[in-house]
Parts: structure tokens; sequence; C-alpha cells
């Protein structure tokens, strides 16, 4: 997968744009008829499971946009980015860790489907790529690296932004196996890795070659939404932060609905005789008191205004010093889905006006 | 669709063997487990009972053939794990965790400050110090318990005595009781005010609940310590060990990563976040 590489000093600047420029040259750029994308979409579900936004309904269990795997093109829904996100299809809840009975391990087992993911937005891609600095980096994850070796991704680039994102502010990479642009009646197609261009060669069929397809205009999202800087660091302090806090209710929806979050709990599920089972993973929130008691019932972050600059200094401070990227993706789903509607990005522009 | 068995899995426990049992006091007990396990002082492992969950603790020994842990029961793992017996079998997995960097500090004078069950992984870095008793200057042992009958390693503690020059307080004891151990009554920090004069060539490492680390710290830095003479530990909640899980970070820093010792500068603006 090729990732466009970030400078964080002046001294890597120069070495980066040149990893950058040869990645570019990897890079290659096609045509699909709009007219051909069932035909293409419907031969791609005979080989592989497809996975793909669909517009939710009360028939569907979920009356907003979700990730699902379907069985017809007819099912994909691309106006609008998807409310829930597709982390779930990597990091599994109620992920078994191992089997046990009594002292005895028993290795758990990982499905290992080829599946397609299409449709998923910049920050959707770079949300997979750092789950995959989390997962994989050091100390691999096995059950993550399982589904991501069985993966294709596929993204699919918003020209226009909703009432939430502010993408541009979060200086995100391009991170895909293939990206589709719509250019009307046909789809611009662009290869970012190996993986994808053995896909195009697979569906030949479908895809045109056309150099320059994609033009620095095509590539570019227009967002409505704006955080002035992510810069943070010196205003852990502020009161302003307590705006937030004060209407916060400590439901998690944040980090349910956020892309990037990864924080888990593992718990022990028992059968009936109490000596077999096994030991499972769960997704777990900052947001939560719970989050941080250690026995004897001591909690660390106690107040609420605490846990709630967690979550933000964690986005927007913490990954990046640890691994000189952006957290954040600025999907704004934390903000969308916040049933309080905490704006968090607007309290850091006026804290900082 | 095809399934992969997962065989090494870094979240996977082993059974280990209980070779020794010692209750240590009325709410926390010793355990020696059968495992050559490299590791240095400071580190901790994952022990687990199938069913019940799993717990990091700190290793309170310093051997290359066993791995000995002082475990206190607050929580559901450690109350199920007192009730294990001599011969049972436990899951664990690890070493976890930075250790103390103690070849830094060869040639120094070191000050060892434990408030009750905070004294075990200490015990672990007194142990390396008795093997490497030639490379450090001398050694002061300040440990704080809330009653006589709260004493860790009471056995050892004759010992140490032989060795290191040994302190003891006791936050509360009862009139006229007669103790095996000489300590005075009050807390911890009095005695560090009592006996530490100044900071020349001494290096300090503090582990116990958060009030008396603070405190501690707070008098060891008005007596002129600087704060990169200053180690403590930290604890958190964790489950993975590896800095996935997220629950352990403390400001940006995981303590199962970059901890659970930390130098004192590291933490000082954050110890309650």
């Amino acid at each position: 997968m090729f990732v466009r590489c970030l400078y964080s000093t002046e001294q890597t600047k120069t070495k980066c744009l040149k990893i950058n420029a040869v990645q570019q040259k990897l890079m290659q750029q096609f045509l699909l008829k709009k007219g051909d994308f069932s035909k293409f979409v419907n031969t791609a579900i005979k080989d592989s499971d497809f996975v793909a936004p669909v517009e939710g309904s009360r028939e569907k269990q979920n009356t907003r946009p979700f990730f699902r795997e379907i069985s017809s093109a007819d099912e994909i829904y691309l106006g609008r980015k998807s409310y829930y996100t597709v982390k779930g299809f990597f990091f599994r809840e109620n992920e078994k860790i191992f089997g046990f009975n009594g002292n005895k391990i028993i290795n758990p087992e990982s499905e290992l489907k080829d599946t397609i993911y299409f449709g998923l937005r910049r920050c959707d891609l770079n949300g997979i790529y750092h789950q995959d600095i989390v997962f994989l980096d050091e100390n691999e994850d096995p059950f993550y690296k399982a589904r991501r070796d069985a993966s294709l991704l596929i993204g699919y680039h918003c020209r226009e932004g909703d009432d939430y994102c502010f993408c541009n502010s979060m200086e995100l990479v391009d991170f895909f196996d293939l990206m589709f642009y719509d250019k009307g009646e046909n789809y611009a197609v662009e290869t970012g890795s190996e993986k994808g261009n053995s896909f195009v060669k697979k569906y030949s069929k479908f895809f045109t070659k056309a150099d320059n397809a994609v033009s620095d205009e095509d590539r570019k999202t227009v967002n409505r939404k704006k955080l002035n800087t992510a810069d943070i660091k010196d205003d852990y302090d502020n009161d302003d932060w307590k705006k937030g806090s004060d209407i916060c209710v400590s439901c998690g929806a944040c980090n349910f609905l956020c892309m990037n979050c990864h924080c888990f709990d593992f718990e022990d599920d028992v059968e009936f005789d109490l000596k077999a089972g096994s030991r499972i993973r769960k997704p777990a929130s900052c947001q939560l008191r719970s989050f941080t008691r250690v026995a004897g019932n001591h909690v660390f972050r106690n107040e609420r205004n605490a846990r709630f600059k967690h979550r933000i200094y964690h986005q927007l401070q913490y990954f990046r010093e640890r691994h000189n990227v952006q957290f954040c993706t600025g999907c704004g789903r934390c903000i969308e889905g916040c049933p309080v509607r905490i704006d968090w990005v607007e309290i850091i522009n006026e804290m900082k006006k | 669709m095809s399934t992969r068995i997962i065989k090494n899995s870094p979240y996977k426990p082993r059974a280990k063997k209980v070779i020794y049992y010692k209750r240590e006091s009325p709410d926390s007990f010793t355990i020696r487990l059968d495992w050559q396990l490299k590791h240095e002082p400071g580190q901790f492992i994952f022990c687990s009972l199938p069913g019940i969950g799993e717990a990091p603790i700190s290793i309170c020994s310093y051997s290359d053939k066993y791995i000995e842990l002082n475990i206190r029961e607050v929580g559901n793992v450690t109350k199920a794990l007192s009730g294990i017996k001599k011969g049972d079998k436990l899951l664990a997995r690890g070493p976890y965790g930075k250790a103390y960097p103690m070849e830094l500090f060869r040639g120094n004078n070191v000050i060892i400050i434990g408030g009750g069950c905070g004294v075990a992984p200490l015990k672990g870095v007194i142990e390396y110090l008795e093997k490497k008793r030639k490379d450090f200057k001398d050694v002061s042992l300040f440990f704080g318990f809330r009653t006589p009958d709260d004493v860790l390693f009471g056995k050892k503690i004759p010992d140490w005595k032989k060795k290191f020059d040994i302190n003891i307080s006791f936050d509360k004891v009862q009139k006229n009781m007669k103790t095996c151990y000489s300590g005075k009554q009050g807390f911890v920090t009095q005695l560090v005010d009592d006996n530490v004069k100044d900071n020349s060539n001494k290096i300090v490492f503090i582990c116990g609940p958060p009030i008396m680390i603070d405190k501690t710290a707070e008098l060891l830095l008005n007596k002129g310590f600087h704060e990169d003479q200053i180690y403590l530990s930290a604890e958190r909640l964790m489950y993975c060990g590896m800095g996935k899980c997220g629950r352990c970070m403390i400001h940006g820093k995981y303590t199962c990563l970059d901890g659970a010792v930390f130098r004192y500068d590291e933490l000082k603006d954050y110890k309650d976040d």
C-alpha cells in the first residue's frame, strides 16, 4: 500500500518528496464507464465478498447509511458519507482471543475471506491506515492482520463534505488499493498498490488505461467546516473545554462512531460448567467513568472534563507525538453522532481566537 | 471462506505451576511460579484464571530460576487468585513494561521508598542490589505499612538489615503492642524527612499509593533533589500490555510500554490524568 510520505521537519521534507514522487509513478490511472459499473460490481461479487455502504432504513435495521456485505450493485449508496464506519469489519466486536477448558488453552480461529471494501471515503481509508499503525506496526495483532490481508480497499472520492467534516484540516494521506473519482459518464480509477494493480488486471475488460484521468482538481474536497489549528499543546488548562464537557453525557457515541478509536477490554465468557469458555475482546470507551478505574475503586480521570479532553488530546496530540501522523481524520462523525451536539472543533476555534 | 488457526497470538498466556504459596498479610499473599523468565526489576506480567479474568502483577523477585509475585486482594482476579494452592496452575504472559534502568545508577547511593503493597515491585530491585551489591554505594530502604500485621516479606527483613540501612514505619500501632519489627509510628514521609539529609549522588525509587508518592516526591524536591533523581511507579488499568488497548494511557504515554516505572519529570504534571 502506498502512503504519501509526511514530513514534519525541513530536513525530512526533501527525502519525503522524493519518496512521494516514486510512489506517484507506480500509481496507474484508468476509466470505468458508469454504464459498466453494475456489471463490474456483480462480477466481483461472484469472486469475493463485497462490503459497501448502503442507505439506512427501518427494514435494514440501521436508519442511517452503514457498511454491510451486499449481494448486488443496486444496494450501493454513495449519496453521502456513511454514518457508521467500516472499522467493525477489521476490529471485530466480541473477538475470541482464545478458548479455554480449565487451564488448557485452545487456539482461536480467524475467518479469512477475500473481501472487497468499496465506497470508503478518504477519512475512512486514513482511519484504516491508523488502525494499521496500532495493530500491525509493533506486536502484530494476528486477528486484525488476517482480515487486513484478505481485504482490498476501494475508495470513493468526496467532492464535497457534509456539514460536519473537516478532513482538509487534518493532513490526510493517499492510502488505498483503488480510488474511484466521479467524472460524469465515467469513473476515473487510480491504483495505489500492487494489490490494486493486480485487481485491475483481473477485471481488465472493465477498465481502460487513461493516463492523466485524475487531475489535482479531482483530488480536492470542499469542506464547509475547518479546524483552524490542531495545535492544542498549551491549552490543556483552558476553561473553554468546559463548554463541551459541561453538557457531555459520557455516552461514548463519539468513540463508537470514530474510525480511529481502538481501545478495548478483555472479558471472560464462561460456559455453564464454569470450566470451558473463551476470552473475548470488546471495544471500550474513554468517555465512561470506569475506563480508568483501578482495583480499590480509584478512578484516575474521574472528572468528565478530563475524560472529554483526553479523547481530543489523543486525536490531535498524543498519537502525532508517538507516530508522527495526525490521528483524527476529520470525518466529523463524533460531532454528528453526539446526542447533545458538542462541536469540539468550534470550541477549539473559539479558544484560539 | 477459509479459516486460519491463530497459534502465536501475543495475548495467549501459558499455564504456569505455583511452587510456593505464603500468606503475607491479612489481605496479601506471595506465590512463586515455576517459570524461568528473563526479566528486569520493575517489569510486570499478566496473571489470569480462566473464567475470572486477567490482571497485571509486578514481579517481586529477581531470579533466573523462578518468578515471585506478591498479590493484594483488591479486585475480582486477585481475590480469586488468593484461593490458589501450591501445585495449582495459573495462566501467565509477559514480561511487560520498562524496567528500572539499573545500569545507569551504578556507583550511586540508592534510596528505596515503598508504601504498603508498593513494597512488592521494589523487592525485585532489592534482590537485584543484593546480587550486585558491589556496584552500588549505600542503599537505604524506607518502608511504610498500615500496621505491623501488614508488613510484607517479614522474613527477608533481617537479611536485608545486614546489607542495607532499613527503616520501617507504621501508620497505626496499638498501645503496648509488641511486634517483631522495630518500627516507628507515623507515615513513611516522616522517616524519609528524618533520615535523608541531602541529594548527593543519590537515586530514589518510590512505589506506593498515589498520595504517598506525591508527598514523598514533594518532600525530596524540597530537600534539593532534582526531578531526574526520582523514579516512581504508575498504576493504571490495562488489558493488552502492548499499547493497543489504550486503557493505561497517561497524557500520551502508555504505562505498559513507557512505564510502569517513570522518571518524576515525565509524569509530574499528569499524575491524576
